[in-house]
């Protein structure tokens, strides 16, 4: 087992597939759960990855074939996290640059994105989890998704007109360094 | 171009996903046309506040997942880089051992518990236990762990959550006298109440303050809680929210 070629591959990945299993499953317990599962299916099939080849897909595609298979079947109802007022620190970090309001308004931006983002069809949410904010190309997604690279597209076309008109308060406060 | 066709290319066309030529013919239109620049922006915009939003994984993840890889290649965080060639037997072995325990940590419990804590042994008991019912204690049973767990000897009555008790028992998990319960509901669920006097579990301890933890795996969900010294712990298959009100019930009882 090449662990060390393994963590060089997948490890500086672990924040976009948290993300990715965040957005997915939901809460926070349950996205550990669904990171950990992915990174040990990844270490036992990591023969069969392709040096070179893209590792950040190759593990949001067993991420998202693990959530379909394993998890999405137990979420009927949104999973209760009961260590409440536990809050990801990372988030209040505070920036060097913007002030202590600005800091505030794009807190609130983000969490206003996640809500919304959050209240998009599965797979539109995981279309644009994928692309817009994970990086991948639409054929990327395509494959990780098991979809033709057309109708991701089409969901990101659709998901992002209903994103605009539930963040157009957010959307204009992005700045132009933003961009 | 016209503003319609653009329109329906905008996505890709921000994405960079249009063809060569396509691409040309959008960026000419954006060029000549201010609605449609104007909504090239606030794509932009979009695609910034998406980015924006995403979640790093929390530092205990990134330990969990960590040290679930090592464990996963059979080898402890600590140790060398490689086995020596003489060591390669034991290695072999070792690694099929830790590769056993992972699969079967996996069944159940997300963090693997250390093997020989009280929440290795009520996952096990929970695990080879099956779907039978239990029986009753003897009174001298019942007497030993009324004398050990107190009130929270008692078996709950849980029909207001429609679940129907199928017995009771006294059990040892890792050297701890607990009191074990069964219910089943109609659907054929399974909900197991396991109570003994000790502390949570590592993995429990950041809820020592008195509230729940809960963890999942696959269609099993626990929840734990320790209230006047005595660990509950909660599992079964049903229905998550249904689990969770009724630990919610049991611990504001207990």
């Amino acid at each position: 087992m090449d662990l060390e070629g393994f963590e060089a591959a997948t490890v500086p990945h672990m924040n976009v597939l948290y993300d990715a299993a965040l957005r997915l499953a939901g809460d926070p317990a349950t996205a550990q759960d669904l990171t950990q599962e992915t990174y040990l299916r990844a270490l036992r099939s990591f023969a069969t990855f392709e040096a070179g080849s893209n590792s950040r897909a190759w593990l949001l595609r067993i991420q998202y074939n693990l959530f379909c298979t394993q998890y999405r079947r137990g979420r009927r109802m949104p999973l209760i996290w009961l260590d409440e007022g536990e809050t990801d620190p990372s988030l209040d970090l505070p920036s060097p640059e913007p002030g202590p309001e600005e800091q505030a308004v794009r807190k609130l931006d983000r969490e206003a994105v996640r809500r919304a983002i959050a209240r998009l069809p599965e797979d539109f949410r995981m279309a644009v989890t994928l692309v817009d904010i994970d990086g991948l190309t639409c054929a990327e997604a395509a494959t990780v998704m098991g979809v033709p690279r057309g109708t991701i597209l089409s969901r990101l076309h659709r998901a992002r007109r209903r994103l605009e008109t539930m963040l157009l308060p957010e959307l204009g406060r992005v700045q132009a360094d933003d961009l | 171009m016209t503003c319609e066709d653009f329109q329906l290319r905008l996505t890709a066309f921000s994405l960079g996903e249009l063809e060569e030529d396509e691409r040309r013919r959008a960026a000419d239109h954006v060029a000549a046309c201010d609605h449609c620049a104007s909504r090239v922006l606030l794509d932009r915009q979009l695609t910034a506040l998406l980015r924006a939003s995403a979640v790093p994984a929390p530092p205990a993840t990134r330990v969990a997942v960590l040290e679930a890889i090592r464990a996963g290649a059979g080898r402890p965080p600590s140790s060398p880089r490689r086995p020596t060639r003489r060591r390669h037997w034991a290695a072999l072995a070792a690694a099929l051992l830790a590769a056993a325990a992972v699969v079967a940590a996996a069944l159940l419990v997300v963090p693997a518990p250390d093997p020989g804590s009280p929440l290795a042994a009520a996952w096990s008991s929970y695990h080879d236990r099956g779907e039978d019912g239990l029986g009753t204690p003897t009174e001298a049973e019942a007497e030993r762990l009324f004398a050990v767990l107190g009130p929270a000897s008692r078996t709950p009555d849980l029909a207001a959550f429609d679940l129907q008790r199928q017995g009771w028992e006294a059990r040892e998990l890792a050297g701890h006298l607990a009191a074990v319960a069964e219910y089943r509901d109609p659907d054929g669920g399974r909900v197991t109440l396991m109570r003994w006097r000790g502390d949570l579990p590592r993995m429990a301890k950041g809820t020592a303050g008195g509230g729940l933890a809960a963890y999942r795996w696959g269609r099993h969900t626990s929840f734990w809680w320790r209230a006047d010294g005595v660990v509950w712990c909660l599992v079964g298959t049903i229905e998550q929210d249904r689990l969770a009100g009724i630990a919610r019930q049991l611990g504001g009882e207990s």
